[in-house]
């Protein structure tokens, strides 16, 4: 959808809709996503450039479970 | 690593017939690129405005209209210095599960907050926007709710935007 639209800069990782920064109390997770965007607004070469984060939704959410396990 | 794609590849193959199909007319297409906007500070100087069609809002204000069979057109101001506890979503057209346990995974408000504290963003514009991605007439979002919410962020003094939808 980003790329029909000609959005000028676009990071994207195959993550659950309504979960763009990750999961649940996966506070550095929520913090890569932000930095990806950070990082490529200013190293984009070329405008509708799209940035794609090599992380699953399977391992975000691997990930969020062990940190809330830690937190109980 | 981090991978860039082709310009204007598309992810899901096919995922854009299937939405115009089903959603005639409804979808925004553009055949031209933007151009690219530099950043013209260090990022540790800039002062970054949210925009996010999350339908996140502060509670008490004015709900949107999450049922109207077009849409709503308007937006909401969402105080940047607000805590998570503050704000409430009015949106259900996408899976809020996980925002409800934890509203940064999609209104990184708290992640934003630590960002300018350690220095790493000179400051976030005193208000945040927000409003619902369920808009069917995608002429007036572009030429009317776009162009409030694009002064609206010229008004606050953004040098950049991190845009999200939900």
């Amino acid at each position: 959808m980003s790329a029909q639209v000609r959005a000028p800069r676009v990071v994207f990782a195959p993550f659950m809709m309504g979960h763009h920064f990750g999961v649940p109390f996966h506070r550095e997770l929520q913090r890569r996503m932000i930095f990806e965007a950070l990082d490529h607004l200013v190293h984009a070469g070329v405008s509708g450039e799209i940035r794609v984060v090599p992380i699953t939704w399977a391992q975000a959410r691997k990930e969020g479970r062990a940190i809330e396990e830690q937190l109980r | 690593m981090t991978a860039t794609s082709d310009a204007h590849g598309q992810l899901r193959s096919g995922l854009w017939h299937t939405i115009n199909e089903r959603y005639p007319g409804s979808m925004i297409t553009k055949s031209d690129d933007v151009p690219l906007a530099s950043v013209r500070k260090p990022l540790r100087e800039c002062r970054l405005t949210f925009v996010s069609t999350a339908g996140v809002q502060l509670k008490g204000s004015v709900p949107f209209d999450t049922v109207h069979p077009i849409g709503d057109y308007t937006f909401r101001r969402v105080p940047s210095s607000a805590r998570p506890a503050d704000l409430e979503i009015h949106q259900i057209k996408f899976p809020t599960v996980g925002a409800h346990r934890d509203l940064n995974v999609i209104f990184p408000i708290e992640r934003l907050q630590e960002l300018v504290a350690e220095g790493a963003l000179g400051g976030l514009t005193a208000s945040f926007f927000t409003f619902i991605g369920y808009n069917m007439d995608p002429d007036r979002v572009e030429r009317d709710l776009a162009v409030r919410i694009a002064d609206a962020v010229v008004e606050d003094q953004a040098d950049i935007a991190l845009m999200c939808p939900a």
